[in-house]
């Protein structure tokens, strides 16, 4: 798992920088718009990231495109169960 | 039973080496239950607000004193209850909660100046801090304090009075606790040692008069009802995703998935902004 991790770590460590900074930016800034914005784009971000790292590594199909669409649409839907139970927006 | 878990959580050859929660299938059905249960949970907040609704507990009394707090820890000195702008504050969050807006001014373009204005205040400076979703008096503080603009207002040496409104309404269809805090000097900043010697020091207090307050307390309070829910289910699905690594690790078997450790980093990342999207917002 080690060796795995270490193949991959500028890829693990662009996604981590990415996800760090969409989180500073989003927690900079009270508008909640502008937070579900930023959500939205870290979760496009990641899909993307996702795809572009199995299509370089050549094991791409279909099933794992949906896969991180899948866990995309997920996180979101999680992101709008709490606005919907909280009334923050 | 046991068997059903191990089936549902890890990967096994029963389930074809993919913990059945991280199926398309599955996902599917948790993001369908997701949204489906969102809009019962605000059914049910419409409906039954004594059931399920938003716990508040702050009074005007609260956020002076707390307010004051910060002002003579900061070296400045503490404001004064002023009715006339707790009037104005008033005024302020019902026109809001009328015309369904959360800015400083109004859609007609009311500014804040024109309610402290028509309460009989005339400032020579004015000031306002807006809150909405807090549930306790502190939590309000502490969100103005760690805002550079809120706070400057907050420990502004301009002001010397100041006025509160807490209030329960509805904002964009969705039933929440609003803070109006007017602040207000009526006399130059520095001439205000002398004339605060002639005033009567009768008129001028700490204490709030006619205190308005928010006391609520539903069975459920939503607030933390929807962040528990929220934080419970991206730990279940960061757990499934780290035990799944593990043992396909373990038993080295071969198939083609997405990167678990990509959707547990995502993951991560949407817990941690629990702490940012369910709180209260300030402007």
């Amino acid at each position: 798992m080690l060796t795995k991790l270490y193949k991959h770590t500028p890829y693990y460590l662009s996604l981590i920088v990415i996800l760090t900074l969409g989180f500073m930016l989003a927690s900079n800034n009270s508008n909640k718009t502008f937070q579900i914005g930023v959500v939205i784009a870290i979760t496009f971000f990641y899909v993307l990231w996702g795809i572009m790292h199995h299509l370089i590594n050549h094991d791409l199909n279909a099933k794992i495109v949906i896969e991180y669409i899948l866990i995309g649409s997920f996180g979101l839907a999680v992101i709008f169960f709490l606005l919907s139970t909280s009334g923050n927006y | 039973m046991k068997d059903f878990f191990l089936h549902l959580f890890t990967p096994k050859e029963s389930n074809n080496h993919r913990a059945k929660i991280l199926h398309h299938t599955n996902l599917i059905l948790a993001i369908a239950l997701l949204l489906f249960t969102s809009f019962f949970v605000q059914r049910l907040k419409e409906s039954f607000p004594s059931v399920l609704g938003v716990r508040a507990d702050i009074s005007s009394q609260e956020l002076l004193d707390l307010t004051n707090k910060e002002r003579q820890s900061n070296g400045v000195t503490p404001l004064y209850f002023n009715e006339k702008l707790a009037e104005a504050a008033a005024k302020k969050a019902q026109d809001m909660f009328e015309y369904d807006y959360w800015a400083h001014a109004s859609p007609t373009g009311k500014t804040p100046w024109v309610f402290i204005k028509s309460s009989g205040y005339k400032y020579v400076y004015a000031g306002e801090n807006l809150a909405r979703g807090f549930s306790t008096a502190d939590d309000v503080i502490k969100a103005w304090m760690a805002s550079p603009d809120h706070k400057a207002n907050m420990l502004s040496a301009n002001y010397q009075d100041v006025g509160f409104a807490v209030k329960i309404g509805e904002l964009n269809g969705e039933e929440t606790v609003l803070i109006v805090e007017e602040l207000g000097n009526l006399n130059m900043p520095i001439a205000r040692a002398k004339t605060a010697e002639i005033a009567t020091v009768s008129q001028k207090t700490t204490a709030v008069k006619n205190i308005t307050s928010v006391d609520r307390q539903p069975l459920i309070n939503s607030l933390s009802f929807g962040s528990n829910i929220y934080v419970m289910i991206i730990l279940v699905f960061i757990f499934v995703f780290l035990l799944d690594m593990i043992i396909i690790e373990k038993k080295k078997v071969m198939r083609f998935v997405g990167h678990n450790i990509d959707h547990v980093l995502y993951l991560l990342l949407i817990l941690a902004l629990a702490g940012i999207l369910g709180k209260g917002v300030i402007i």
